[in-house]
């Protein structure tokens, strides 16, 4: 892979991969930059700490407040969720008005008596996909 | 106003006038096909009227199936039942059905099935939805 580095004060920060596939290089490039100027910080009800988005299984809005959720527990954020939706790598996907998903953290998709489609992600909670979020989510899984 | 019945009034207004026009279709092909087929004045307003009521009813209410923090069950007796009310007035006040108890419950058995068909086969499509989701994570 070539890689082609131009310092310029004048532009938009940006980084353009282009790979044959998703390889274990283009994972780290995208957990290097999705770290990089977001700093994420959860609180429980005795301390704060650092979060990696790689490792949050979704951001939930529980009683208006924020949570982030993963498999070592749910931490409250400082953000509203639309905040984070800008933020977030595309590895993130809003499913539904109060909740965004991280596709790499989903255990299984499961279909409920209501007609919706369940995520169900890998810290056991389960989400589901509104209609209205459902096209943004088959792009996101190429579908 | 709540952001729910705005969406409620706005898909009614969008689609209201798809019923009238359906109503037309109907009476078309009742012209083609039955002899003498002749509706007084008011049976043709009343018509339009109500199956204008019937579309608005029918296009407001998938908005009960949006409002994510109503468990399934509110929302799909919210949905249910006001679809069954809007057709109920609806085949009554045009004399489509008699008004008699029997002839009401025959429309709510057929109306009961119609509507779990429909949404089995929907229940059906997303789950196999969820199988090419699936497929596509492993």
């Amino acid at each position: 892979m070539k890689l082609k580095l131009f310092i310029d004060p004048e532009r938009d920060e940006e980084i353009i991969v282009y790979a044959h596939k998703k390889s274990s290089l283009t994972d780290a490039i995208e957990q290097l930059v999705s770290e990089n100027g977001f700093e994420l910080i959860g609180y429980t009800e005795t301390q704060a700490v650092k979060l990696n988005p790689n490792e949050i299984c979704c951001f939930s809005v529980i009683g208006e407040k924020v949570f982030a959720r993963s498999i070592s527990g749910d931490y409250r954020v400082k953000f509203r969720l639309f905040q984070l939706e800008e933020q977030l790598p595309d590895t993130f996907v809003k499913i539904n008005q109060s909740c965004i998903a991280n596709i790499r953290m989903v255990d299984r998709f499961d279909s409920s008596i209501s007609g919706s489609l369940l995520i169900r992600f890998k810290n056991g909670t389960s989400d589901y996909v509104s209609r209205r979020q459902m096209k943004k989510v088959k792009e996101r899984f190429g579908l | 106003m709540n952001k729910y019945v705005k969406d409620f009034f706005h898909r009614g207004l969008i689609f209201g006038g798809f019923g009238p026009v359906v109503l037309g279709i109907v009476y078309w092909i009742l012209s083609e096909k039955v002899e003498n087929f002749s509706i007084s004045g008011f049976e043709f307003f009343l018509g339009i009227i109500s199956t204008y009521f019937l579309a608005f009813i029918q296009a407001g209410a998938t908005v009960f199936n949006q409002i994510e923090h109503w468990p399934i069950t509110k929302s799909l007796l919210c949905h249910f039942s006001s679809l069954f009310v809007a057709y109920t007035l609806c085949y009554l006040g045009n004399t489509w059905i008699p008004f008699e108890p029997k002839a009401i419950l025959v429309f709510f058995g057929v109306f009961v099935i119609i509507y779990f068909a429909v949404w089995i086969t929907v229940c059906l499509s997303v789950k196999a939805a969820s199988k090419k989701f699936n497929a596509k994570i492993k």
